[in-house]
């Protein structure tokens, strides 16, 4: 058990729609385990999204148990999970991932500087290296708009790591690239994944990504359908 | 430099030329705001100076009623005065001495005055004589400078009058006319002097004679009827008329109430700018308010990444306000600048006779307030825009 980073309990997701309700996930129990690189996948539709946004804390449960490092995380308010997202998580989505107006630098450093209030050098130098490490180091002053598909990706991956996180979340992480450009991105996540043994959550419709990860959990009828 | 400072200041360069109008549209409004707040402050400022360069500031007379004797060795205390008795002070100098020394007061011009006739011939008119010394004949009411035709010289013995008065008896510098006082003694006197000062009832009514000359005819051999004060500011004058009564004992009255109309004019005038600055300001806040919702809007999905990221509402809301507290600390120092130049420029305009055409006083355009006020405004009219912002659901921002 103490190899158990995230560990998620009979969770339920129901939207409601006015009198409609649909119930998206129907009772997923999963733990993901330390360093681990896992694939999540499932038809469109499924919730692959939906269940990535409940273990992200972006998006309560119906109901369900969460608990993150052995600490359970249904209680917590707003705020906590925000100051929980920023310091234990990282996230990788596949639009809108950049602030348009802000280097790339910036971007990296972004998590970092805003709840500390400054961008201090220490964490530039930080944001320089990860850019570095995803092989952009030289357009670390381009301005987040002046860069490629695969390169915001690269940028956004780069940031997601700014604060060291526990668990990166990435959401169809390559969904928007062409097949050289999600091949680089996968090898990066990969070589991070080996390198620091960050633990990465991968949802894709691609099944040569998931060949590329440890472990494939799949999202059947609102339930995880086998590992 | 704080990082929120960083971000707002990003976010309103990123879109330089709506934010250079949205500057452009508050200025304008601070312009406004400063060049009717310097327009009705000089207005008010001309007004009061017309009014109180040619009035005396305070009048001190002997109080109606009787005053109470008191018995403090220290102080100075009016003899009281019968009612049945002449009114008049009698210990003037006293009185003088006590105004001098009195912080505030710089002239003291001691009045003989009293109703009279003027008669040439068949005509005759009444005349208001103001009996003052000869020093002093431009103590209150500058009439050296008003006078049109001889002098303002009274050590001669002769009378000055309006020129309205003068063209009614047709009277000229040099013509003797007979002056009857109200209390029996009458007297030849030429004419010295002739002035216009543009009030009616200075021009048609007022005449000027020598304190010497105007006892006799007003038997007051040692007393006079009034003492005219002016101030260094006239606005202080009813505090100083306070201060004076309460050590003379003479009735003090301030220029002020004698002129409640004006007081009554600026002060609907003050309204009515109050109202202008009042819409200025919610222009300001409107434009401000709506320009920084729809950046809300557009910016909608780049706020959802921060709140995914663990980014507090609170770093949104703050990036918000500081975005607004921007635009209007721009738009204010721009705007007064702006207003100032063309205060200045306005002011500068004279009319054929070389007075200003309009009577703005560009040092009088409530910078300070106008600053300040711009910018609490611009903040408050952030607040809505900052938590529409702080409220973005990242899971709806970054799906859509
Ligand atoms: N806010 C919502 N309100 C109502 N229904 C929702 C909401 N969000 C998602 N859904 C529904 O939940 C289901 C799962 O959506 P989700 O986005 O998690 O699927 P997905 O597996 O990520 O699909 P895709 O592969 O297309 O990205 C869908 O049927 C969707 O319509
Ligand atoms: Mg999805």
């Amino acid at each position: 058990m103490t190899n158990t980073l995230l560990f998620a309990n009979n969770i339920i997701k129901t939207f409601r729609n006015g009198e409609h309700e649909t119930c998206v996930l129907k009772g997923i129990n999963l733990s993901i385990p330390h360093g681990k690189m896992m694939a999540l996948q499932g038809a469109s539709g499924s919730g692959k999204s939906t269940l990535l946004n409940i273990l992200g804390l972006l998006m309560r449960p119906t109901s369900g148990e969460l608990r993150l490092l052995d600490h359970s995380l249904i209680n917590l308010s707003d705020a906590q999970l925000s100051t929980y997202r920023n310091q234990h998580l990282g996230f990788v989505f596949q639009y809108h991932n950049l602030l348009p107006d802000f280097t790339a630098l910036e971007n990296v450093a972004f998590p970092a500087a805003a709840p500390t209030g400054r961008l201090t050098s220490e964490i530039k130098k930080r944001a320089l290296l990860l850019l570095d490490k995803v092989g952009l180091s030289h357009r670390s002053h381009f301005l987040a708009s002046q860069l490629s598909g695969g390169q915001k990706q690269r940028v956004a991956i780069a940031r997601s790591l700014i604060n060291n996180p526990k668990l990166v979340f990435a959401d169809e992480p390559t969904g928007n690239l062409d097949q050289d450009s999600a091949k680089q991105v996968m090898n990066l996540l990969r070589d991070i994944n080996q390198t620091d043994n960050t633990t990465f959550l991968i949802s894709t419709h691609d099944n040569s990504v998931a060949a590329n990860c440890d472990d494939i959990v799949r999202i059947v009828d609102g339930k995880i359908a086998g590992v | 430099m704080p990082f929120s400072l960083i971000v707002a200041w990003r976010y309103i360069t990123a879109n330089s030329l709506q934010t250079l109008l949205l500057v452009l549209g508050v200025s304008l409004s601070v312009v406004v705001f400063v060049f009717i707040t310097a327009l009705i402050n000089g207005l008010s400022i001309f007004l009061t100076q017309e009014t109180t360069s040619k009035i005396a500031h305070i009048e001190l007379e002997p109080a109606n009623k009787i005053a109470s004797v008191l018995t403090n060795d220290n102080r100075f205390v009016a003899q009281p005065v019968s009612t049945l008795q002449r009114k008049q002070i009698r210990n003037w100098q006293q009185v003088i001495d006590i105004a001098q020394s009195t912080p505030g007061v710089s002239v003291i011009s001691p009045i003989v005055d009293g109703n009279a006739f003027l008669v040439r011939g068949e005509a005759t008119q009444p005349i208001a004589i103001q009996g003052v010394e000869p020093s002093k004949v431009d103590a209150i009411t500058n009439i050296s400078r008003y006078i049109i035709k001889g002098t303002a010289e009274l050590t001669t013995g002769g009378l000055i009058i309006g020129a309205d008065l003068a063209d009614e008896l047709g009277l000229l510098v040099g013509t003797p006319v007979l002056l009857k006082s109200e209390r029996g003694p009458e007297r030849l006197l030429p004419i010295t002097g002739i002035f216009r000062v543009n009030l009616a009832s200075l021009d048609k009514r007022v005449g000027f004679l020598s304190i010497n000359v105007a006892r006799p005819l007003f038997e007051l051999p040692d007393g006079i009827t009034s003492l005219g004060l002016k101030v260094d500011n006239p606005a202080d004058a009813p505090a100083i008329a306070m201060v004076l009564q309460n050590s003379t004992q003479l009735k003090s009255t301030p220029w002020q109430e004698k002129n409640k109309s004006l007081q009554d004019a600026t002060d609907a005038q003050g309204r009515t700018g109050n109202f202008i600055q009042g819409f200025a300001l919610l222009a300001i806040v409107i434009s401000i308010a709506s320009a920084l919702l729809l950046s809300t809007y557009r910016r909608r999905a780049e706020i959802g990444i921060m709140r995914a990221t663990g980014i507090s509402r609170q770093f949104v809301a703050t990036v918000f306000i500081l975005q607004g507290v921007f635009i209007g600390a721009l738009g204010a120092f721009l705007g007064a600048a702006a207003g100032y130049q063309l205060c200045v420029q306005l002011a500068s305009i004279t009319k054929a006779d070389g007075s200003a055409m309009l009577p703005i006083a560009p040092s009088e355009g409530s910078y300070m307030l106008v600053i300040i006020l711009t910018i609490v405004g611009s903040a408050l009219a952030a607040v809505l825009p900052a938590r529409s912002a702080s409220s973005v659901d990242p899971v709806e921002a970054i799906q859509q």
